[in-house]
Parts: C-alpha cells; sequence; structure tokens
C-alpha cells in the first residue's frame, strides 16, 4: 500500500466522517418525491385538492389523500406523512408565497390545460425547487403591459416585506458588496421595487449616523464595507484604493476625525517623511505621493491650506507647473482653483 | 437638543400621510444602539408607510450622544435626517415622481445625496427618461446652501426584460461655483439564465478625463458562479473641480480579477478571488479564499473562514478572519469574530492587529436585542476593550 492510497483512503473516511455536516447526508425530513409520484402517473390534484375552488388554501395533501384509493393503504408510520416527507423549509415557502403572491391557481387552469408542470418545471429536475421561477411566468406573460413597465405589484403584495432575492440579472450572489454599483447602474428601477428609499442612504447619505453592519454587530454574515477590524487597517485600504472613500465620504472627513482623535491637525507635528519637498527630484516625493492620492493631501490641505501649495506653484513659482501634460480644464481662468496661481493676465 | 423637535416634525409628517393607510400599513422601526467606545448612544427611528395604491413615504432620523474621549467638534448630542421622502407613481408604473431627502441614483453617476425632487417617466419605444433637481445635502442640518445645486437626468432604453442601457448627465454646483460635471454611460444584459454583463462609465467634463469605469462578467450555474471584473477610478476626478488637488494630473487606480464561487457540498461555499491592483507604477495581487459552512439546512448556525492578501506597496496586509454563528435555541444566538491583519510594513504600529467580537443576541417576534463585547489592538490603540448593546423594536398597524 503506498502513501498516495493511505492518503485517498484517509480522505474517503474523512469525508464519510463530515458527510452530514457538509450536507450530503440526510437524517431528518427529505423533500417529498413528487418526481417520482408523476412519473407513476399520479395527477397533481388527486393529493392537492382544491384547486379549482380556492385561492386562499395551501392546497395541502393530508393524510387521507395518501392512503385514498389504495395508494398508501398501510402507513409504515403513524406520525403525520409530512412529518417526514416534506422538506425542512418547503412549507415555509409556500406559506410565504401564499401571503405574498397575487396568485390563484384556477386562473391558471385554463390556460395550462390542467397541466401543472407547465409551471412547476423543477419537478422533472427534482424533488427540490417546486416554486416557479419568474422567467417561467414570463413564458406565457411577455406581452403583459405592467411586466414592462416593472410594475412588479402586479403579482407580489409588497416585495419589500416580501424579502425574495432576484434570481439571475440582479442575483445578489458572489460579491455582491462591490459588484452592485456595476450591477444597479443600469436597473436603479428594478432596485427600486424592493429597496425603500433609505437603503442606498444608510451608506451613501451624508448624513448617515452609522453603517448598517454597525447596528447589525450581532450578525458577523452581515456585509460591509467596514467589517470587522477596519478602523484598525483603514489607511492601508484608503492608500491602496485612491478616491474610494470619496464614494460616500467628503474629502474633509479624514481631517475632522484625525483632529477629533487628537492624531492629526495641530496636536502632532508635520506627519511626512524626510524627502517630502525638496529642490531635486530625490528629494521630492511629494509630488508623485500628491498625484497617486490627491484626495488624500485634500483631506488636510484642502480649502485655505492649498495656499500652501500656490507658494511654489503658482505660474513663476519655484515649484514650477504641477500639471501633467496634455491636461486641460473647462473652468475659466478667473474661477476657483485657476485664479489662485494664475494672476488675472497669466497663462 | 434644539434639533430634537425637527426630526419629530420630520417623523410625524410620514406618520401622518400613512395614517388609515389601507393600501400598506405603517411602519415604525426603533433601533438603540449603546456602546462604551465613546461612550457613545444612538438612537435611530424609521417610518413608512403608503396612503394608498402608489403613494407611500418613508422616513429615517436618528440622535446621537457622545460624552467621551472621541466626541466631535464639541456637540454632545447630534441628530440629522437621513431619509424623508414621498413617492408617488401612477398605477401602470408610466410615471413616478420623489420628493424630499434621498440618494439620487442616475446610471453611472456617483449617487449623491439631496433634497429635492426626481421624476421617471416611461415612454413608448421602452424608453425611460429621468430626472432630478435640487440642494446637495449637508451634515448636521446645516443650512448655509445659497448657490448649491445639483441638476441631472438620464435616458435610458430597455430591451426586453433582458437588459438596458443609459446615458446620464449631472452638474453640481457650490455657492454657484462648477464643482462636478459628468456624463455617463451604463449599460446591462442577462444573456439567458446564466451569464450577466454590466458596465458602467463616468466621464469628467468639468477637467476633462475619465473618471471611473468598471466591467463585470458573470456565468452560473446551480454549483458554480465564475465572474470576472475591472475597475478604473482617478481620485483627482472624484474632488471637486474648485479644489486645487483637482488639477494635478490623472493617476488612475485599477483593478482586475475573477471571483469563483462552487457550492461544494450543500452545506459547504467556497470562494476564491485572485485579482491585481494597479497604482500609479505599482502593482500588486489581490488573493481572497473563504469557506462558508452552514451547521443546518436553513443556516442558522454556520461557521466561515477566510484568509485575504491587499494593498499596494507599503500599504500591502496579510488577514485573516474567522466567524461562527450558533443558534442556541429559545430565540437566542451566539456569535464571535475574529480577524488578525498583519501589515507588510508595521512602521513601529504594531506587528500584529487583532480585533474580536463576542456577542449574544436575542429575537421573538418584533423585538430584537443583542449585547457584544469588542477587543482589538491597533495603530492607535495598544488595546481596548468595549462593550455594545442593541435594541430593536418594529410596530406595525394594518
Amino acid at each position: 500500500m503506498t502513501v498516495r492510497n493511505v492518503a485517498i483512503g484517509l480522505a474517503l473516511c474523512g469525508l464519510a466522517a463530515c458527510a452530514g455536516v457538509l450536507g450530503l447526508t440526510r437524517s431528518g425530513p427529505r423533500a417529498f418525491p413528487h418526481r417520482s409520484h408523476v412519473v407513476s402517473g399520479v395527477s397533481c390534484t388527486r393529493c392537492h385538492p382544491g384547486l379549482d375552488a380556492s385561492s386562499a388554501e395551501l392546497h395541502l395533501p393530508d393524510d387521507a389523500s395518501c392512503t385514498a384509493a389504495g395508494c398508501h393503504a398501510r402507513p409504515h408510520d403513524t406520525r403525520p406523512c409530512l412529518t417526514c416527507h416534506v422538506a425542512p423549509t418547503a412549507l415555509a415557502q409556500l406559506a410565504e408565497a401564499r401571503a405574498h403572491l397575487k396568485f390563484d391557481h384556477r386562473r391558471h387552469l385554463d390556460g395550462t390545460k390542467g397541466n401543472c408542470m407547465r409551471c412547476h418545471t423543477g419537478v422533472a429536475d427534482g424533488d427540490d425547487h417546486m416554486r416557479p421561477a419568474m422567467a417561467t411566468c414570463f413564458a406565457c406573460h411577455a406581452d403583459d403591459a405592467r411586466r414592462d413597465a416593472r410594475t412588479c405589484d402586479a403579482c407580489h403584495k409588497d416585495l419589500a416585506d416580501e424579502g425574495t432575492l432576484p434570481a439571475t440579472h440582479l442575483a445578489h450572489d458572489g460579491d455582491w458588496l462591490r459588484e452592485h454599483g456595476t450591477r444597479a447602474a443600469s436597473s436603479g428601477d428594478v432596485c427600486q421595487s424592493c429597496h425603500k428609499p433609505a437603503y442606498c442612504a444608510e451608506c451613501h447619505g451624508k448624513t448617515a449616523a452609522s453603517l448598517p453592519a454597525t447596528q447589525r454587530f450581532a450578525d458577523p454574515f452581515a456585509a460591509s464595507v467596514h467589517r470587522a477590524g477596519f478602523a484598525a487597517r483603514h489607511s492601508l485600504e484608503a492608500r491602496s484604493s485612491p478616491g474610494a472613500c470619496t464614494t460616500c465620504h467628503s474629502p474633509d472627513r479624514c481631517v475632522a476625525c484625525h483632529t477629533a482623535r487628537g492624531v492629526a491637525g495641530g496636536s502632532i507635528g508635520n506627519p511626512h517623511p524626510p524627502g517630502w519637498v525638496g529642490l531635486t527630484a530625490s528629494l521630492n516625493l511629494h509630488g508623485r505621493e500628491a498625484r497617486r492620492d490627491p484626495a488624500a493631501c485634500a483631506s488636510c490641505h484642502g480649502g485655505a491650506g492649498e495656499t500652501l501649495c500656490v507658494q511654489c506653484h503658482a505660474v513663476g513659482g519655484v515649484g514650477g507647473n504641477p500639471h501633467p501634460p496634455g491636461w486641460s480644464s473647462r473652468q475659466p481662468m478667473s474661477a476657483m482653483p485657476c485664479r489662485m496661481c494664475h494672476p488675472v493676465g497669466s497663462r | 437638543m434644539k434639533r430634537l423637535p425637527v426630526l419629530a416634525v420630520a417623523l410625524a409628517a410620514v406618520a401622518a400621510l400613512a395614517r388609515g393607510a389601507p393600501a400598506d400599513p405603517l411602519r415604525l422601526h426603533a433601533d438603540a444602539l449603546a456602546t462604551t467606545a465613546s461612550p457613545a448612544g444612538l438612537l435611530v427611528l424609521d417610518a413608512s408607510g403608503a396612503a394608498q395604491p402608489g403613494l407611500s413615504a418613508q422616513a429615517v432620523v436618528w440622535v446621537a450622544g457622545n460624552t467621551g474621549t472621541d466626541r466631535m467638534q464639541g456637540d454632545d448630542a447630534r441628530g440629522d435626517v437621513l431619509v424623508i421622502a414621498v413617492d408617488a407613481h401612477t398605477a401602470d408604473g408610466t410615471a413616478g415622481a420623489r420628493v424630499g431627502r434621498f440618494v439620487s441614483t442616475l446610471g453611472a453617476l456617483r449617487p449623491e445625496h439631496v433634497d429635492g425632487a426626481a421624476v421617471r417617466l416611461r415612454l413608448p419605444y421602452r424608453v425611460d427618461v429621468e430626472a432630478v433637481g435640487g440642494v446637495p445635502v449637508l451634515p448636521g442640518l446645516m443650512t448655509r446652501r445659497s448657490w448649491d445645486w445639483l441638476a441631472g437626468g438620464r435616458i435610458a432604453r430597455r430591451f426586453g426584460d433582458w437588459g438596458s442601457a443609459g446615458i446620464a448627465y449631472e452638474q453640481v454646483r457650490t455657492d454657484g461655483r462648477l464643482v462636478t460635471e459628468e456624463v455617463a454611460a451604463d449599460v446591462g444584459a442577462s444573456l439567458g439564465r446564466h451569464d450577466d454583463v454590466g458596465a458602467r462609465a463616468a466621464y469628467d467634463v468639468a477637467t476633462p478625463g475619465l473618471a471611473e469605469v468598471s466591467l463585470s462578467a458573470s456565468h452560473r450555474t446551480e454549483h458554480l458562479r465564475a465572474e470576472i471584473y475591472a475597475s478604473h477610478l482617478a481620485a483627482s476626478h472624484r474632488l471637486p473641480a474648485t479644489s486645487l488637488f483637482s488639477v494635478i494630473g490623472d493617476v488612475p487606480s485599477q483593478r482586475a480579477g475573477a471571483v469563483l464561487t462552487w457550492v461544494a457540498a450543500p452545506r459547504l461555499d467556497l470562494t476564491a478571488d485572485a485579482g491585481a491592483r494597479r497604482v500609479d507604477a505599482d502593482y500588486a495581487p489581490e488573493l481572497t479564499a473563504r469557506a462558508r459552512l452552514k451547521l443546518d439546512d436553513r443556516g442558522a448556525s454556520a461557521l466561515s473562514a477566510e484568509l485575504r492578501r491587499s494593498g499596494v506597496g507599503n500599504q500591502a496586509w496579510t488577514g485573516a478572519r474567522g466567524a461562527a454563528r450558533i443558534a442556541l435555541g429559545h430565540a437566542l444566538w451566539a456569535s464571535t469574530e475574529l480577524e488578525l491583519v498583519r501589515p507588510d510594513d508595521p512602521r513601529g504600529r504594531g506587528s500584529l492587529w487583532p480585533w474580536a467580537l463576542a456577542a449574544l443576541s436575542w429575537e421573538r417576534g418584533d423585538w430584537q436585542a443583542a449585547t457584544a463585547i469588542e477587543a482589538s489592538a491597533s495603530p492607535e490603540y495598544r488595546s481596548r476593550v468595549d462593550a455594545l448593546f442593541q435594541l430593536s423594536m418594529r410596530w406595525g398597524t394594518p
């Protein structure tokens, strides 16, 4: 027996031992075997009575429908069938759908000619996912004007309360925190179907008191750009992604917070390293750093502090032209900030 | 504390609008958060409701008390209005409007917090037109805003229910001076049930140059999701055009990479994110590996572990993070997080920055409560221990 075989054997033993934890084996209730019933020729309405009568019911089968007509005449257990023969989350999902959707099975019986699998296509794939995807609805309702106008309340009673996530284009999977800006740019109206005005403002609002994750500190899986020990590493992240902070924060936020905490401003001396400003390229780091992250400079030297730059970089000054080659602006020379360095009449 | 009446009026306005709401219940949500970190307290009130179908409103106001060493600008209590907005739309959804304080999102343009109004029209041939106008929000209930205004619009074309593309324009002025003028384009599409693409780009007109671009394309199957992404951001174009620092050039930072998410087992998700970041002439890898194991079918209890390498040049760091949430029964949950960050260049700020939190939470009906102990060491504090408390309640009036 080689070492490789031992390793494979140990891996398989480990997998077998962890199979329950990983969800590969299940000891509890299992999804109802819809597929095998359909393949056996059992019609849906035989177990789900009342589909053509009432829209308010869940149309769940009871034990009597299981034992009727000799199907399961002698149950192997005295407990109700749905104690074990139903997925753990299925009944909750069914009740949720009934509570949140304006759907009436009766109105669809004629159109589908009583063939439930026209919509419940998941039956063909297995025993989970019985609720049809929204795309299945649109296979028939493609020309619905309300769908075209993206008026979700034609079918959904209250999307925000429902908590259903999109399944395709705006599916909130992957790194949604990073992706959401790109996806939402072209679909802002769809986002507003579920998210109320405060949702965007909780992070992007200038008057936000704290991020949502701060208030939900007990949920370790809540997504947030400032999760966990962000306060400790924020300077590393800010300098590695120049400009990103200004998505939500104004440039003067840095110095306001640092001054209040006594870690910058008048409480300490010059924070710049030796060689920050000098007469040779090797002793003149500030130009390169300012181009990399001008927002960082603006956080301390913005506003009145800009005169520090003007002292050297004004037209004719020893600092020379700070603009890169090909730089242009539509601002008139008499406007800010041009006039700070370009006196009237100069170029 | 003089601002409290203003906040109360904001909340009362929404409550009055939603009184007797037949279409949507009036909902109130109160969050109280207290921490020994400052020490500080925060009370957030959120009210929403609908007076009738097609007419709804929401207001979120907060008040905070801060008495410790972290107090800002000498304020002993602060409060503000995050949102107070009334939405209206026609029954067929062809026209809609929003008035009040809200965050304006016009396609690929940056979100702007504004006191103003926005309208949206759905025109024939699946053309949508949006417009927004108002005054940019200043924090702290400030009123000094002579000649501050914002105006913008977007025109877009929808393609079935699978995609749309749009062009947006926005101009912002402070004291009458131009601070932002941008045009932007966005496109998004769902190519079948498995593939999505999205892209946006913003161009700075005031100081000509590409301000921001981002691209994302993903493919998903039942157990696998793959995404490639890229972004480009020029910090100088993020600054107001009146800032001297907006004239020193366009040195963008760029990032590109791919993310693979694999449902390795029914309860085990694995994620790998591999990319690279460029800032000026510096390149650096961006790597993340993450595993999350649900301990039950609903995911009420779960464990996660994450390794990360991030940052450019001497700002690079390596980190590890673990988190767990365990359902204890009786509506109680215990959760904990641990993060360790090791900067490549400590510069005397400590070679390892640990952060940990242990929390106990309870949720029953409309009530939620949580408490936690947070401990950390950082460049700012050699060691620090704080306690956090949170209490939430919801009311709903059918």
